[in-house]
C-alpha cells in the first residue's frame, strides 16, 4: 500500500488524489455547525460498584416480576439484512447465510454478522442480554456497562466487559476473540482469560479459554502458547514455554500473566522472573506466594498492570459463575 | 490520562465547554461513519443527534479512552436506525446538486460504490477519502487499531479500484 494513502505523505497517488478532490466537497464543515445541546441535560448515570450492588440487591429483591415485564417489553432483537428488516425472538435462529446481517442487541449494541453465521437469541431483557453462537464469525460492539452482554459458544461463554470485538465460532466448536476496544472476559469452568483491547485468545472445546495474546505475537509465540494450552505438561509443552520467555516484550505481561496460574507450580518461578523484568510484582507479592497459586498476590500482580482494578474483575467472574451454575440447575 | 480522556471525564463531571471541544475534535469522523450510511442530506441532522445521545448516556462510559469507539458504535447504530425508519431497504440515492452537474454527478457515482463495498471497508474509505484522515487519525478517533485501519484501507482501495476500473 502506498504510503500517501495512510497518512499523505512520500509520492502521492494519482488516483487518490483524484478521489480525494472528487469526494472532498462532501466532508463536514470546518468548523463543525454549533451544537445545541441545551435541550437535554446530561444524565448523571455513571456507575459505580456500589451502584452496581444496590441495583443486583433490589433486581435480586423483584426478581420474578421484573423480569416478566421487562421481558414482555424488550422479548426480541431487530435484524437488518440486504432483504430487509425483521426481528429475532428468543429461541429463534439466525442463519445468515450468502449475506451480511445487522442485529440491533436491544438498546445497548450492535453486531454484524457474517455470512455463514449461525445464532440464536436466548435471553433478553435490562441488564442481561444472551446469545448463542454456534458458527461463524460476528463483530460485537456494546455500549452498555459491562457484563450485560453474554455470548455462549460450544466451548466457552464470552463476557462484555464494555467493549467492541470480534468472536469467531468454527465447525469444530473452537473460537477465536479479538478484541478492539475495552475488555472481553472469556470463561469455562474453571479456566477464565481476560482479553484487554489489542489482544486475542483461542477457545477449543474440552480446553476452554486459551491464553490471550497481543495480536502483534508472531506464529511461533502463539503456536507456542497452544501447545501449553492443550498439552499435558510435557517437554514439548517445558519447550513451548522455553520459546514464550524468550520472545515475550514488554507488551505481553497480560499473556505472563495468565501463565502464571496455566503452568505447573514448578515452573512458575521462570514466568514469575519473566514477568518482573516488565511489572516488578508489588510488595508482598512473593514466589512462593505465586508458586502456591495465591490468588490475593495474582490479584495484586494484575492491579499492577494498570489495566483496572480485579475487585470488579472478579466481581463480574463470580457473577458468571452463579449464572453459569444457575443456567446449569435448569438443564 | 489522555488529553481526550481529560475532556471526557471534565464533561462526565457536568463540563459542557470540555464536550464542545469533543465535538469539535470528533464531528469529522461522525460525519463520516454517518456519511457511509445515509444520504447526504441527512447527515447533519443524525450527527447531531448521534452528540446528543453521547451526550446523554455519558455517564455509562466507564473507560474514557474508549470514547472514540463508543462513539463510533453510537454514529453505526444511530445510522442504522435512520435507515431503517426508512425502510423498505433500498440503497442510499443521493439528490444530484444543480452547479457543477457532471463533477457532482461523478461525485455521488463514487460514494454510492463506496457505499456498496462491505462496511469495514466503505467506513474507513470514506473517512480518509471524503473527510481527508490519516490512517493514524482514523484508528485514534474510531478506536480501531491502526492495523484493522491499515488492512480496511489497503483493502478497501483495492476492492474500490476494481469497481472504478
Amino acid at each position: 500500500m502506498s504510503d500517501y494513502l495512510w497518512d499523505k505523505r512520500g509520492e502521492a497517488d494519482a488516483e487518490i488524489e483524484r478521489l480525494e478532490q472528487t469526494l472532498g466537497g462532501f466532508a463536514q464543515a470546518t468548523p463543525p455547525p454549533p451544537l445545541d445541546l441545551s435541550k437535554r441535560p446530561p444524565a448523571r448515570r455513571g456507575f459505580s460498584t456500589g451502584a452496581l450492588l444496590i441495583a443486583a440487591s433490589l433486581a435480586l429483591a423483584v426478581g420474578g416480576a421484573v423480569f416478566m415485564l421487562i421481558e414482555r417489553r424488550s422479548p426480541a432483537w431487530q435484524v437488518t439484512t440486504a432483504a430487509g428488516r425483521g426481528t429475532l425472538s428468543v429461541g429463534e435462529w439466525l442463519d445468515t447465510h450468502d449475506g451480511e446481517a445487522t442485529v440491533a442487541v436491544a438498546d445497548i449494541g450492535s453486531l454484524t454478522v457474517e455470512p455463514g453465521a449461525r445464532l440464536r437469541l436466548l435471553s433478553t431483557r435490562a441488564g442481561h442480554h444472551r446469545m448463542e453462537l454456534a458458527r461463524g464469525t460476528m463483530h460485537a460492539t456494546i455500549w452498555a456497562p459491562p457484563n450485560q452482554f453474554f455470548v455462549e459458544t460450544p466451548s466457552t461463554l464470552a463476557v462484555d466487559l464494555g467493549c467492541a470485538y470480534t468472536l469467531t465460532v468454527d465447525e469444530d466448536g473452537g473460537g477465536l476473540v479479538t478484541v478492539q476496544v475495552g475488555w472481553v472476559g472469556f470463561t469455562a469452568g474453571d479456566r477464565e482469560s481476560f482479553i484487554p483491547a489489542g489482544f486475542a485468545a483461542v477457545t477449543r472445546p474440552g480446553v476452554g479459554p486459551g491464553t490471550p495474546y497481543s495480536e502483534r505475537a508472531g506464529n511461533t509465540y502463539r503456536q507456542s502458547l497452544a501447545l501449553i494450552d492443550l498439552a499435558e505438561w510435557s517437554a514439548d509443552a517445558q519447550h513451548a514455554l522455553t520459546m514464550v520467555l524468550l520472545q515475550s516484550q514488554e507488551r505481553d505481561e497480560v499473556t505472563l500473566w495468565h501463565l502464571l496460574q496455566r503452568v505447573p507450580a514448578f515452573e512458575r518461578d521462570r514466568v514469575f522472573n519473566r514477568l518482573a523484568v516488565f511489572v516488578p510484582p508489588p510488595t508482598g507479592v512473593t514466589l512462593d506466594g505465586i508458586r502456591a497459586g495465591d490468588r490475593r498476590m495474582l490479584d495484586a500482580w494484575w492491579d499492577a498492570l494498570g489495566l483496572g482494578t480485579t475487585s470488579l474483575w472478579r466481581t463480574w467472574s463470580q457473577q458468571w459463575k452463579d449464572d453459569v451454575n444457575a443456567r446449569r440447575g435448569r438443564l | 490520562m489522555t488529553d481526550i480522556a481529560r475532556l471526557v471525564r471534565s464533561a462526565q463531571a457536568g463540563d459542557g465547554d470540555a464536550f464542545a471541544e469533543l465535538y469539535q475534535r470528533f464531528a469529522r469522523m461522525v460525519h463520516g461513519v454517518v456519511l457511509a450510511r445515509i444520504a447526504r442530506t441527512e447527515v447533519d441532522d443524525v450527527v447531531q443527534d448521534v452528540f446528543m445521545a453521547a451526550f446523554e448516556r455519558l455517564g455509562e462510559l466507564r473507560d474514557p479512552a474508549a470514547f472514540g469507539g463508543w462513539l463510533a458504535a453510537i454514529a453505526r447504530n444511530r445510522a442504522a436506525d435512520h435507515g431503517r425508519r426508512l425502510m423498505p431497504v433500498h440503497p442510499v440515492v443521493d439528490a444530484p446538486a444543480p452547479a457543477r452537474a457532471h463533477e457532482q454527478a461523478e461525485a455521488h457515482a463514487i460514494l454510492a460504490v463506496i457505499r456498496a463495498l462491505p462496511e469495514a471497508y466503505s467506513e474507513t474509505l470514506v473517512l480518509r477519502l471524503v473527510e481527508g484522515m490519516t490512517g493514524e487519525e482514523i484508528a485514534e478517533r474510531t478506536g480501531l487499531t491502526p492495523g484493522s485501519v491499515r488492512v480496511n484501507l489497503h483493502r478497501g482501495m483495492k476492492l474500490l479500484r476494481e469497481k472504478l476500473s
